[in-house]
C-alpha cells in the first residue's frame, strides 16, 4: 500500500528544470527521509504534493485521490510542518489551533480536546501567551501541533530540524519516531544523520530526479563500501603501509583505508600478517560501515 | 461558507488586536465631533483671526456648513485612512507565509479575499457610520434649522463607494507584494476618476461621484436619481474587481 505517490512530476522555474520526471513512492507507516543538497528541490516537491503549487507535467496522488493546484480534497488528510511556520502572533497557541482545526473540519468538543492533547503532547503550556512572545523551538513544537491536530495520515515535514539547537533536534526526532505506526511521515533534510537515526525508507533527490529510493538496510548493503581503517603514526608509515599490504587501499593522511567484501576478521588478520613481517604497526584499527553519506556522495557524484 | 466564517472571525481578531479598530474609532469619532464643532466655531475663530479692523459681517452658520465638513473630512482624508489600514491585508500575509498552514488545512484562496473583503467592508460601514451619526446628533443640537432635510439620504452613497474602493484596496495588495501597494492602487484609481469626471459626459456614471455629490444631496439641490447610473457602475465595478481580485490570488505562489 503506497499513501503517497509522484509519477513524472516535472516542474520549472524561468531557464531553470527543478523537477525532471520525478518518480516517488511512501509507503504507509513509512518514516521517509527525503534527501537532496540545499535547491534540489526538496521544497519544491513538497508544495506540489500540498497543491500549493502547479505541476508542470506529471501525476500526484495521496491517499488514492489526486492532488490538484488549489484544491483542498487532498489537504485533509495531510499534516504539514514548514521549515520555518509562520504565525499570527496576535494569537495565543489555542487560539490559533482552533483556527487550523476548524479549517479542518473539526468540531467542539473534540476540537477543545484534541488541542489540549497536542498542547501537552509538544510540551506548550495553554495560557493566554501571545506566539510573537514564542521561542524558535516553541513555534517549531505549534507548527507540530498544527501539523497532528487533524489525526492526518501522511505528516510532510520540510527541514524540520534545520533551525533546532541539538537538544530541540534530539526531542524532534524523538517525537517523530514515537509516531511511527500511527501515521506515514515524509521529512526533507540535508542532515544525513537525522535520517538514518529515525528513517525506514530514505529517497534521494540529485540533478531533478530521484537517484535512489529504498528502504535503508538494503540500501545500505546495496552500496555496500565497507572498509577496514587503519591509523598509523605519520604519513610516511602510512605510505609503507600501502605499499606492504599487497591489496587494494587508500591513503589519506596518517590514515589508510582497505576496502573489503567478504569476512571482516579474516582481513583484518590478512592485513595485520602483512604489516607486521614488514615492521609496520598501525597505531589503531577499526571497522567503517556505509553509512547514508557514503551513498549520498556515490550517487550525487 | 464555513471557511469564510472561520477566517472572518480571525480577521475581526485580528483587527482587534493589532488596535486597527481602536486607530479608526478614534478618529472617526473625532471626525464626527469635529464637523459640527468648527461649523459653530468658525464664525468666532474668523472673528479673532481678522481683529476689529475688518467690519464684514460673517454669515451665522447652518446646518449645512457642518455637513459640508463632515463630508470634506470623509472624502479627503477619511477613505484614504481606511485604504491605509486595509492596505497591507493581502501582501502582508503572502510575503510573511501566515497562509500557507491555513491553505493546506483545506482554506479555500476564494475564502480569503472574500473574508477579507466584508470585514473591511463592515468596518468601513461602522466607522462612517459612527462618525456620520455624531455628526448628525450634534449638528441637530447645535444647528435646528431646515437647511439639510435630507441628511439620512446622503450618507448612503458614500457607504455604497466603499463597496468599490475596498475592492480596489484588495486587488492592490493581491497584485504588488508590498504593503503600501494596496494604499497607492487606490490613490491612483481616486485620481482618475477625479481627472475623468471632468468628462461631463461620463459625470453622472463615474462612482466619484458618489463621494463628491453628498452635500447636494444633503441640501436637496441634487435628488439621488441623479446618482443612481453611478451607483450601478460602483456596485457593478466592484463586484468585476473582487472577481479579478479572486483570479488573481489563485494564480499567486505561496
Amino acid at each position: 500500500m503506497t499513501i503517497l505517490d509522484l509519477q513524472r512530476v516535472t516542474k520549472r522555474f524561468g531557464d531553470k528544470q527543478v523537477l525532471k520526471g520525478l518518480d516517488l513512492t511512501v509507503p504507509t507507516g513509512a518514516i521517509f527521509g527525503f534527501v537532496g543538497e540545499n535547491g534540489a528541490g526538496k521544497t519544491t516537491t513538497m508544495k506540489l504534493i500540498l497543491g500549493l503549487d502547479t505541476l508542470d507535467g506529471g501525476q500526484i496522488t495521496v491517499a488514492g485521490q489526486p492532488v490538484r493546484y488549489g484544491r483542498a480534497v487532498a489537504n485533509q488528510v495531510v499534516g504539514y510542518l514548514p521549515d520555518v511556520p509562520a504565525y499570527y502572533g496576535y494569537m495565543t497557541s489555542t487560539e490559533y489551533l482552533t483556527l487550523c482545526g476548524r479549517l479542518t473540519g473539526m468540531r467542539e468538543p473534540d476540537l477543545s480536546n484534541r488541542i489540549t492533547e497536542m498542547l501537552r503532547t509538544v510540551d506548550l503550556p495553554q495560557n493566554k501567551h501571545r506566539i510573537h512572545g514564542f521561542s524558535r523551538g516553541m513555534k517549531q513544537r505549534l507548527g507540530i501541533a498544527q501539523a497532528l491536530l487533524n489525526r492526518p495520515q501522511l505528516l510532510i515535514c520540510d527541514e524540520p530540524t534545520s533551525a533546532l539547537d541539538p537538544n530541540g533536534r534530539s526531542e524532534f526526532l524523538k517525537l517523530l519516531a514515537s509516531l511511527r505506526g500511527e501515521m506515514t511521515i515524509l521529512f526533507s533534510t540535508h542532515i544525513l544523520t537525522d535520517v538514518e537515526r529515525i528513517s525506514d525508507q530514505v529517497g534521494i533527490l540529485h540533478a531533478g530526479v530521484l537517484q535512489v529510493q529504498g528502504n535503508l538496510t538494503a540500501l545500505k548493503h546495496r552500496y555496500a563500501r565497507s572498509q577496514v581503517q587503519l591509523k598509523f603514526a605519520s604519513s610516511a608509515i602510512a605510505q609503507q603501509a600501502v605499499a606492504v599490504m599487497g591489496r587494494p587501499a587508500t591513503q589519506t593522511a596518517t590514515h589508510v583505508a582497505v576496502p573489503f567484501q567478504d569476512d571482516y576478521a579474516a582481513t583484518v588478520a590478512a592485513v595485520l600478517k602483512a604489516l607486521l613481517a614488514a615492521h609496520v604497526v598501525p597505531l589503531a584499527v577499526d571497522r567503517q560501515e556505509t553509512s547514508l553519506e557514503d551513498i549520498f556522495r556515490e550517487v550525487t557524484t | 461558507m464555513s471557511a469564510i466564517l472561520t477566517f472572518w472571525h480571525k480577521e475581526w481578531l485580528a483587527a482587534w488586536r493589532n488596535y486597527h479598530i481602536l486607530i479608526l474609532a478614534v478618529i472617526f469619532v473625532i471626525f464626527g465631533i469635529e464637523a459640527p464643532l468648527m461649523a459653530k466655531l468658525m464664525p468666532d475663530l474668523m472673528k479673532l483671526a481678522l481683529g476689529d479692523q475688518f467690519s464684514i459681517k460673517l454669515p451665522q452658520s447652518t446646518s449645512s456648513d457642518s455637513w459640508q465638513q463632515f463630508y470634506k473630512n470623509t472624502s479627503q482624508i477619511g477613505i484614504f485612512l481606511l485604504a491605509l489600514v486595509f492596505s497591507g491585508t493581502v501582501s502582508q500575509e503572502v510575503s510573511s507565509g501566515t497562509l500557507v498552514n491555513l491553505i493546506t488545512k483545506g482554506l479555500p484562496r476564494y475564502a480569503v479575499i472574500i473574508a477579507k473583503y466584508l470585514a473591511a467592508v463592515v468596518q468601513w460601514v461602522v466607522a462612517i457610520g459612527v462618525s456620520f451619526i455624531i455628526t448628525w446628533g450634534y449638528t441637530a443640537y447645535y444647528f435646528p434649522d431646515d437647511k439639510s432635510p435630507h441628511v439620512w439620504l446622503a450618507i448612503w452613497p458614500v457607504l455604497l463607494f466603499g463597496l468599490f474602493f475596498v475592492a480596489v484596496v484588495l486587488l492592490g495588495s493581491t497584485v504588488v507584494n508590498s504593503n503600501y501597494a494596496g494604499f497607492l492602487v487606490a490613490a491612483l484609481v481616486f485620481a482618475s476618476l477625479a481627472l475623468l469626471n471632468y468628462v461631463k459626459a461620463v459625470k453622472r456614471w463615474n462612482p466619484i461621484a458618489l463621494v463628491t455629490d453628498n452635500l447636494d444631496l444633503v441640501r436637496g439641490t441634487e435628488k439621488i436619481t441623479h446618482i443612481l447610473p453611478a451607483c450601478g457602475v460602483t456596485v457593478a465595478a466592484a463586484l468585476v474587481i473582487l472577481g479579478v481580485t479572486i483570479w488573481t490570488f489563485n494564480q499567486k505562489r505561496l
